[in-house]
């Protein structure tokens, strides 16, 4: 009897010895961008009533990250293949490309969790002239989000 | 992929030897029946790396020591040691290997009645620094939108310092033979020796992701009896 609650014991002592790890952190760097409109010299929030956006990739049909919903912003996922990421933006009626360059490196989240990417942007290039102007908040790019982080305004 | 939390992992041998060892300590009675003491280095060897070879068979390595009494009670010593591991993951594998040094001294603080008796209870400090090289491979970023993305590897060369506090027992079960256990709280003083990557493992002190970490040995040793006085 003595025994077995020893075998027991020892048992339980050696299960906590062991443990298996869960990744509960983000892992995918994802830039944000808010519209602004300038109203008086004050860049002022707006949302467009219909906003579709996609990624161009390369040799993939085009997936919607944003399918005509209203939207003051956007947030996507950069391309870690290359050096900037290209993205097909229709505001309400009218359509604008937008090109984003930025560096990239990986960096160490957790032993759990893997590595994740940080992008620091470079430069933005839209081509329509939808998109009038734009502004680099913040150019440093990684996997932590924070409540109200923006890294981008995008004039119309 | 389970991860062994290798400071909570106690051998049940080692409680086996408490008890003895202490017994033998208290009784004071192995040594020869005379007032000389012995002197002389003792050199030792961890034998809690061999526990790693089973509990942790990704992580192989070996210490030894050296330590003279040269005043009384007090016992400089120095620390030698190598440790190398390897890791494969999910996302990336991981190694790590490097050669680790420790210096410092240890006080005796178990007062016998027979200066022959060479048993002790020790409190010490070490001062530790480990050269090592970490590796990282086959680094995969999950990404869903774009497609998967393999990193490029990394590899940099480090060095780690760290202070140790150190309490212990020598009991001598055979003329000039030890065994001996001691307990170890480490501070490591540089823990942002690479600012990409956090040290999985700094050979000498343990996991470079915490700043605190306790540690274990459990040596034998041998002493070389030069003069006795």
């Amino acid at each position: 009897m003595r025994f077995r609650t020893l075998f027991l014991l020892a048992g339980i002592f050696m299960a906590g010895c062991v443990s298996v790890e869960v990744c509960e952190e983000e892992y995918v760097s994802e830039m944000v961008a808010r519209f602004k409109t300038m109203k008086e010299g004050t860049a002022a929030d707006t949302t467009v009533s219909a906003l579709s956006l996609y990624g161009i990739r390369e040799g993939k049909i085009d997936s919607l990250f944003y399918d005509s919903i209203p939207a003051s912003g956007f947030m996507v996922p950069l391309d870690p293949h290359h050096a900037y990421s290209s993205f097909v933006l229709q505001l309400d009626t009218l359509r604008d490309t937008l090109t984003v360059y930025y560096e990239r490196e990986a960096y160490l989240i957790s032993y759990t969790c893997g590595f994740a990417n940080l992008f620091t942007l470079d430069h933005i290039e839209p081509s329509t002239g939808v998109i009038k102007n734009d502004s680099i908040l913040m150019d440093m790019i990684d996997a932590a989000y924070e409540t109200n982080e923006v890294h981008i305004w995008l004039y119309l | 992929m389970q991860h062994m939390k290798r400071m909570r992992y106690i051998s049940g041998s080692i409680f086996k030897a408490l008890p003895v060892l202490l017994a033998l300590v208290l009784s004071g009675s192995l040594s020869a029946q005379d007032t000389l003491r012995t002197y002389g280095p003792r050199f030792g060897l961890d034998l809690a790396r061999l526990i790693y070879l089973f509990t942790d068979p990704s992580e192989t390595g070996a210490e030894a020591s050296v330590d003279f009494e040269v005043y009384r009670n007090v016992y400089p010593v120095f620390e030698l040691g190598f440790n190398s591991m390897s890791d494969s993951r999910e996302l990336f594998d991981y190694s790590s290997s490097g050669a680790y040094g420790r210096g410092g001294v240890d006080y005796n603080v178990l007062s016998l009645k027979d200066r022959s008796a060479h048993h002790g209870i020790t409190l010490g400090f070490r001062y530790g620094m480990s050269r090592f090289t970490q590796k990282v491979e086959d680094i995969l970023i999950p990404e869903v939108y774009w497609g998967d993305f393999q990193a490029e590897d990394y590899e940099n060369s480090l060095t780690g310092y760290w202070i140790e506090l150190v309490g212990g027992m020598k009991a001598e079960v055979v003329s000039n033979f030890f065994l001996g256990w001691s307990l170890r709280y480490k501070i490591l003083l540089n823990p942002d020796m690479d600012p990409v990557m956090v040290p999985e493992m700094i050979p000498g002190y343990g996991t470079g992701g915490e700043d605190r970490v306790f540690g274990f040995t459990y040596s034998i040793y041998y002493k070389i009896p030069l003069f006795k006085k």
